[in-house]
């Protein structure tokens, strides 16, 4: 079920602006992270974009940590981008050998990744530079007819990355239509409170040019 | 009897196959082609999310109609994003068996399987041609990385109206 949100509330509402874009940060900005991801570098973003600004709001806050997690999501799609090109490798060394079929994509598939990775063993080096061979293929070959091949996937995370700036410019434009709006009202305030006072300059003349 | 001989009867069995027949069973497949409800319009305004972020959001100067807005709109943003979150982290899984066979090679498998309700010749060609058009399809589909980023491409579209909502509802507010 995909419908439920994940994260709750849990704000005072008299609380004092800055404590309560401190308690929202748990509740907008609890990641979802794959195993792999630190959360430690997620809040981090997270930081260092709220100092950029003076005095978040609670809707601000919730804002920027929408942003954080577009940023998060382009450096997700852009390791994608990598493994769609290993991916297709391995697909391609897997066609071009005629006897890698029978012994699996899997293998050949983590084996080229710890060979890409610089990480694999002997054995795994040896299994690989044998396909090349039977593929009559350099590596640099391998990956130019593997970005042929996974065009159309690469071509695909690449929108995704495009979404994902095109939805942080609209999170900047809110951001930044929330702060005019927080600026005006202070600057009305101002003018009202010097519209006031001097109306109440102008009450106290007028009362002593009265005469007693 | 051997692995690939196994899986190939298993699935030559499971065409036979006619579907759910009672009625629990067809309710649940009913619900297979489901994939993330985001056509769906859900009511955010029973819930306590929305009705604390609207206190909130009325105090910072918006009116009532623009706070109800924005917070239906962050939620809504919200609920597609952990739709893009579930699609990405659990794309349909790779059929390894499908994808790496050797059908011409599983031809005399097939003859065997469909011998006793007496095949000819024409019912293995077509068993074949069927297996190997089910096939193209899944390498077409390519690894668990392609398949995300295919899966995790259609939910474009909900995740540029949902902020293009939330962004309206707050410029506008």
């Amino acid at each position: 079920m995909l419908y439920n949100i994940h994260f709750s509330i849990d704000v005072d509402v008299a609380m004092p602006v800055e404590d309560k874009s401190k308690s929202l940060l748990p509740f907008l900005s609890s990641p979802k992270l794959l195993p792999d991801e630190s959360e430690a570098e997620f809040q981090s973003g997270l930081q260092s974009l709220l100092s950029e600004l003076d005095n978040p709001s609670p809707l601000a806050v919730a804002l920027v940590s929408q942003l954080n997690e577009c940023l998060w999501w382009i450096k997700r799609h852009t390791v994608d981008k990598e493994l769609l090109l290993h991916e297709a490798m391995a697909r391609l060394l897997s066609r071009e050998g005629s006897n890698w079929m029978g012994s699996g994509n899997s293998k050949l598939s983590v084996a080229l990744e710890h060979y890409l990775g610089g990480s694999a063993h002997k054995d795994e080096v040896d299994f690989i530079d044998q396909a090349l061979t039977e593929a009559n293929l350099t590596l640099s070959d391998l990956r130019a007819k593997a970005f042929k091949d996974a065009a159309r996937h690469i071509k695909m995370v690449d929108d995704l990355i495009h979404r994902q700036h095109q939805t942080m410019r609209h999170l900047q434009r809110s951001i930044d239509s929330i702060d005019y709006k927080s600026r005006l009202i202070k600057r009305m305030d101002l003018e009202l409170a010097a519209l006031e006072l001097k109306q109440s300059v102008k009450e106290v003349s007028s009362l002593d040019a009265k005469p007693s | 009897m051997p692995n690939h001989r196994r899986n190939l009867a298993n699935r030559c069995n499971a065409l036979k196959s006619t579907g759910p027949r009672s009625v629990a069973g067809k309710r649940v497949s009913s619900q297979n082609s489901r994939k993330h409800g985001l056509n769906s319009s859900p009511d955010f305004e029973c819930s306590c999310e929305y009705r604390a972020l609207v206190e909130l959001i009325a105090e910072e100067g918006f009116s009532a109609f623009a706070c109800a807005d924005i917070a239906s709109g962050l939620l809504n943003y919200r609920r597609v994003m952990d739709a893009y979150y579930d699609t990405y982290t659990s794309p349909e899984p790779v059929d390894e068996f499908m994808r790496d066979m050797n059908v011409k090679a599983s031809n005399p498998i097939f003859s065997e399987l469909l011998s006793p309700s007496g095949s000819e010749p024409q019912d293995v060609r077509e068993m074949a041609a069927f297996f190997a058009s089910m096939q193209r399809q899944e390498r077409r589909k390519g690894g668990p990385v392609s398949r995300r980023s295919s899966d995790t491409h259609k939910l474009i579209r909900y995740q540029r109206n949902g902020i293009a909502r939330l962004s309206r509802a707050i410029r506008q507010g």
